[in-house]
């Protein structure tokens, strides 16, 4: 299997008033097509700053960071702009959702963006798999958390990207809705075959994936395999 | 190939959908409706001044070509050549020709010394000629002047001569049938003492030969008038300039008429002035407006960057946002633009006594194009930082605005205000100088904005619970704070500016011609009719003012030196030639608008020019004169004293104390300047440049020059009062003063009009400064009342604070607006500047009781929210 998403000796180090930052240290990490990978941590651990990191929302210190077999560290952004309308899908733990437009309109973007004339019809139809074929011109003030986290998911897939950034998509959630949230969101994702990439302090939600990678202050401490059931170093 | 060159990006249709979406949606949540109408605003006010001052202006012009009977005309005491009339003719102009004498006439009774003009068959070209069957009978309109071998005479000069309607009257060599009672023609007031010295006989201008009148040496003006469409009278105006290489110019109603003319430009300059006020006001407007709209989408723009979308096609997006929104603007601006102006000739009907000619388009590109550069200049620079926003936003929302807190903004807003200001005043010096100001007045405001929250809110924190909050609210937001006193000073500063300036101008004007303003001059009045006269306007109960002596005096040596010439040319000469030196001049000099060259005379062989002035003498200071140097001699008039006024003194190198010599009929006399005087020009009373003290010219010999106020009615008194003194000249200027006073009554209208939208426009403003900070306002109080504030205790705070802040800018702006008002009277509309006492009581609390109202009207909803509905708004 060829690597999704690659990186090696990422670093990420901001600059503060009491001198320079370390978040991440030295990352290397491959996750390979269709897996799901949850990466866990605590609040600090620096997870969101790798995700962005690999999704090509933040640009690293130094190392390179390789997605679907292109050099992140070698882009500027609009050629990752570019790489993410093509590639790359997400799910946040607050929605973000554009408030003024409806559900409907929330999910034809991305597909708009790409210039497909059909992008009512697919937006309709993943809104429909979602669940919320009756909530379609609603605007997200008027959906429940829930329904505007599934009204992301269903953005997020309407991209046809290969790989699906989640950060916290439960975050926001009760215990319930977050469940039925996972639900869907892991479903669609063996349905389109999308690589995962999950971030979580929740340990529950992270069994759930086929690989667990914990951060502890911007390292690796732990990246193991769940489905064999057996802690392995990579 | 690679991927990312394969991938197909969003087209410009797809951008513009989204674009459109975006729109719509901003546009039902009301997050647009402040930018839209302060672009509204702009082109309303900018096309419906444009369209109302285009069509005043073309009526004003249309109007007062009757004063001149043509729309330009060319005149000279040579005759200038007829080729140029046939060069009008061709370019579709219509013309005719005029010759005006002064000539004695005679019947079989006795003779008349008269103003005789002759015309031609096209005569007149702009306004009608009217005439009656007998002397005071009804007047009826005739389309041309008289006919071959036949004359038209005024009413009073048939009783002169003993004559009636019919008989026959002598000019020159040639005899003449009288036809008519000539009641009213339109150029009367044209032309020196010569061509008004005495009533009217109008002939045609083929008779003129048969008379044998004119002699070489005769003083004759040769006019040709001109009337047609102004684009073909400007290309041949510029036409007979090059052919006579400068010598002959033709000239429109603003060279005749220096009284309608300050008039009209200073209504301009207003009109002008307050319809920049309202753009710049409204250009704030939106800048503060794009800049909180931008702001609410730094998310968007981080959203739609994780979903693919490039820098560029972000821009894009904004930029078909503003597109949509110029056509917008500009749709809805120029037809309530046009609206606007309908509403104000509604308005004005009644004073705008002619049809006003159609509009022309040019108003509503004006109105486009300012939409466009306040737009561009204004809104676009938030909304394109908008490209810089982070996607890491997504995940970090304590992200910075980074983008919106460069100087780019500021740049382009200055450059935008500066290409207005240059494009209205067309004058780069005058533009510089304002945006120099406009910054150097924001760069101190601001300074003292910053000391005075210092100081104030520390004072504040000392103070009850209410004012607490108040002060540490304004010293939190201390640059949000300062942003918004500047704004405030600003908008307040140019409507303060804008009332006072309208005040001073149409008081100014009031003052300029009150309603007893005399409209009739008389001259040639001799020493020993004086006392006749007083008791003739006595008995008639005709209030007599002064009679001035007048004489004719050539300056010939200041301190024995020979005499700088006083203007440049003869333009400027023209500009400050008086009603009397107009009417009163026995040598009118450059009366004919020809340089002194013309004749033929001047030239390096020539000697030194003597030129001769009309002059006075009094013990009494006549009104609007004020002396700025020396004293009057009222108490102790000495003779071989002269008063000057200082302009012209300035002009030709005079000072206090200098000894003048005066060529005065063949005599020389010496004076001694002893005060330097101002005078108001403007004011259609006898003016002078020199005034003798008594007893330095009384021996000379001179005839004497008074007003009269005459009410329509009272004109047949004209005539009692010529038949007894014959020989006296009487110069009617009625029909010029009432124009003047429609004039100033229409522009001051237009005035009160521009003074309103722009009281809109800074509305706006106050409006939109109010909102940026609403956002930030709904958290602080959403979570102060979850600390357990009360309502009470919040309304009190932010009534507190915005009161705070309307005093700072009602100060500020009161000073402001005194600086500015001094630069616009003394340099822009030369009025004389006073301080104005009672703004600075209003203008402060003018500026806390409306901030104050109108920012807790503005952020009442902030407490009326409840506290848990605002902060799940705000965390979602």
């Amino acid at each position: 299997m060829t690597a999704m998403i690659e990186a090696s000796h990422l670093s990420k180090q901001v600059s503060t008033s009491e001198g320079q930052l370390v978040i991440l240290n030295d990352i290397s990490l491959s996750i390979e097509a269709a897996e799901a990978v949850a990466i866990v941590g605590v609040s600090g651990s620096g997870k969101s700053t790798l995700l962005g990191l690999m999704a090509g929302l933040d640009s690293a210190s130094s190392g390179d960071m390789m997605l679907d077999g292109h050099n992140l560290s070698t882009m500027d952004e609009e050629e990752r702009a570019r790489l993410r309308g093509r590639c790359v899908g997400f799910v946040f733990q607050s929605f973000q959702l554009l408030p003024s437009l409806t559900a409907l309109e929330n999910v034809m973007l991305p597909i708009e963006l790409k210039n497909d004339s059909d992008a009512r019809n697919k937006a309709a139809r993943l809104l429909q798999r979602v669940g919320l074929e009756s909530r379609v011109q609603h605007y997200p003030n008027q959906l429940s958390g829930g329904e505007q986290q599934r009204v992301a998911i269903a953005r997020a897939f309407a991209s046809e990207a290969k790989i699906l950034f989640a950060d916290e998509p439960t975050g926001n959630l009760d215990a319930a809705t977050g469940a039925r949230v996972i639900d869907l969101l892991f479903s669609l994702n063996e349905e389109f075959g999308t690589t995962l990439v999950l971030v979580t302090h929740d340990d529950r939600l992270a069994q759930r994936c086929s690989r667990m990678v914990r951060l502890v202050a911007g390292e690796i401490t732990e990246d193991v395999r769940i489905d064999v059931g057996a802690t392995a170093d990579v | 190939m690679s991927e990312s060159s394969r991938a197909v990006s969003a087209s410009p249709l797809t951008l513009m959908r989204v674009a459109l979406r975006l729109l719509w949606r901003d546009w039902r949540g009301g997050e647009l409706r402040l930018l839209l109408l302060a672009m509204v605003m702009a082109v309303t006010s900018v096309s419906g001044i444009a369209l109302f001052t285009d069509r005043l202006e073309r009526a004003l012009l249309q109007e007062s070509a009757t004063m001149l009977a043509a729309d330009r005309v060319l005149s000279g005491r040579q005759q200038p050549p007829r080729a140029w009339l046939q060069e009008a003719t061709q370019r579709g102009l219509a013309t005719a020709e005029v010759q005006a004498f002064a000539s004695m006439v005679f019947s079989d009774q006795g003779n008349l010394l008269v103003a005789a003009k002759a015309v031609s068959e096209s005569y007149p070209l702009r306004g009608e000629l009217r005439v009656a069957d007998q002397p005071f009978g009804t007047a009826y309109t005739e389309t041309g002047g008289p006919a071959r071998g036949e004359v038209w005479v005024e009413s009073r000069v048939l009783p002169s001569l003993g004559i009636d309607i019919g008989d026959t009257l002598y000019v020159g060599n040639a005899e003449f049938v009288v036809s008519r009672v000539l009641v009213q023609e339109p150029d009367r007031q044209q032309g020196g003492m010569m061509e008004n010295a005495g009533p009217r006989v109008l002939m045609h201008l083929d008779d003129v030969p048969v008379t044998d009148i004119i002699q070489p040496g005769s003083r004759v003006t040769y006019r040709y008038l001109f009337a047609g469409q102004l684009e073909v009278l400007d290309v041949f105006a510029g036409w007979v300039q090059e052919q006579s290489a400068g010598d002959f110019r033709l000239r429109d109603v603003r060279d005749e008429s220096q009284e309608v003319s300050e008039a009209l430009a200073r209504g301009e300059s207003f009109l002008l002035l307050g319809s920049l006020f309202a753009v710049l006001l409204a250009g704030i407007a939106i800048a503060l407006t794009a800049r909180r709209y931008s702001e609410r989408h730094f998310d968007y723009a981080a959203i739609l960057k994780t979903l693919g979308c490039t820098s560029n096609q972000i821009s894009a997006i904004y930029f078909g946002i503003l597109l949509a929104l110029l056509i917008i603007a500009v749709v809805v601006g120029s037809a309530l633009g046009w609206l606007v102006h309908e509403g104000i000739l509604l308005l004005l009907q009644s004073v705008i006594p002619v049809e006003l000619p159609s509009a022309s388009f040019t108003p509503f590109w004006l109105g486009a194009l300012t939409a466009f550069i306040c737009l561009f200049a204004f809104a676009m620079p938030p909304l394109l930082a908008l490209k810089h926003t982070s996607p890491l936003r997504v995940l970090r929302k304590d992200l910075a605005d980074a983008p919106l807190s460069t100087s780019l903004p500021y740049v382009f807003g200055m450059a935008g205000a500066l290409v207005l200001i240059l494009w209205y005043s067309q004058d780069l010096l005058i533009s510089f100088f304002l945006v120099a100001a406009v910054a150097g007045v924001a760069l101190v405001l601001s300074a003292m904005s910053y000391l005075l929250l210092r100081t104030g809110s520390a004072a504040g924190m000392r103070a009850g619970s209410a004012w607490m909050l108040a002060m540490s609210a304004v010293r939190r937001r201390r640059r949000q704070s300062v942003l918004q006193v500047l704004v405030f000073s600003l908008t307040i500063m140019s409507l303060l500016t804008l009332a006072l300036l309208r005040t001073d101008l149409i008081n100014d004007w009031q003052a300029q011609l009150p309603e007893d303003t005399p409209n009739h001059f008389m001259m040639n009045i001799t020493d020993d009719q004086v006392a006749g006269m007083q008791s003739f306007l006595q008995d008639n109960n005709v209030a007599a003012n002064p009679f001035y002596p007048m004489v004719s005096a050539g300056l010939l040596t200041v301190n024995d030196e020979p005499v700088r010439r006083p203007w440049g040319d003869d333009d400027e000469e023209q500009g400050r030639s008086t009603l009397t030196e107009r009417a009163g001049s026995e040598e009118p000099d450059n009366e004919s608008g020809l340089p002194d060259g013309e004749d033929g005379t001047e030239g390096a062989d020539r000697p030194q020019r003597v030129e001769n002035r009309q002059v006075t003498w009094t013990a009494q200071l006549p009104p609007d004169n004020d002396i700025v140097a020396g004293s009057w001699w009222q108490d102790s008039p000495r003779a071989g004293r002269v008063s000057v006024e200082q302009d012209y003194a300035e002009r030709i190198g005079v000072n206090l104390g200098d000894e003048l010599v005066f060529r005065v009929n063949e005599q020389e006399v010496t004076a001694v300047v002893d005060s330097m005087r101002t005078v108001r020009w403007d004011n259609m009373q006898p003016n002078f440049f020199f005034i003798f003290s008594p007893g330095t010219l009384d021996h000379l010999g001179a005839t004497y020059l008074s007003t009269l106020l005459l009410q329509d009615q009272e004109k047949l008194l004209l005539n009692d009062l010529l038949r007894q003194f014959p020989t006296i000249v009487v110069l009617e200027v009625d029909a010029l003063i009432e124009q003047i006073q429609s004039i100033i009554a229409q522009v001051s209208s237009a005035i009160e009009l521009i003074a309103a939208l722009v009281l809109i426009a800074g509305a706006l403003v106050l409006l939109s400064c109010v909102n940026a900070t609403l956002d930030e306002r709904f958290r602080e109080n959403a979570i102060l009342r979850t600390l357990g504030a009360g309502r009470k205790l919040i309304m009190t705070s932010l009534l507190i604070e915005f009161a705070f802040i309307g005093l700072l800018a009602g100060v500020i702006a009161t000073v402001g607006a005194e600086l500015s008002l001094y630069y616009l009277q003394t340099e822009v509309f030369q009025q004389t500047f006073s301080l104005h006492y009672w703004v600075w009581i209003a203008g402060p609390v003018a500026g806390t009781v409306i901030i104050a109202a109108l920012g807790v009207a503005a952020t009442r909803k902030v407490v009326n929210t409840s506290p848990l509905a605002v902060l799940r708004q705000l965390s979602a």
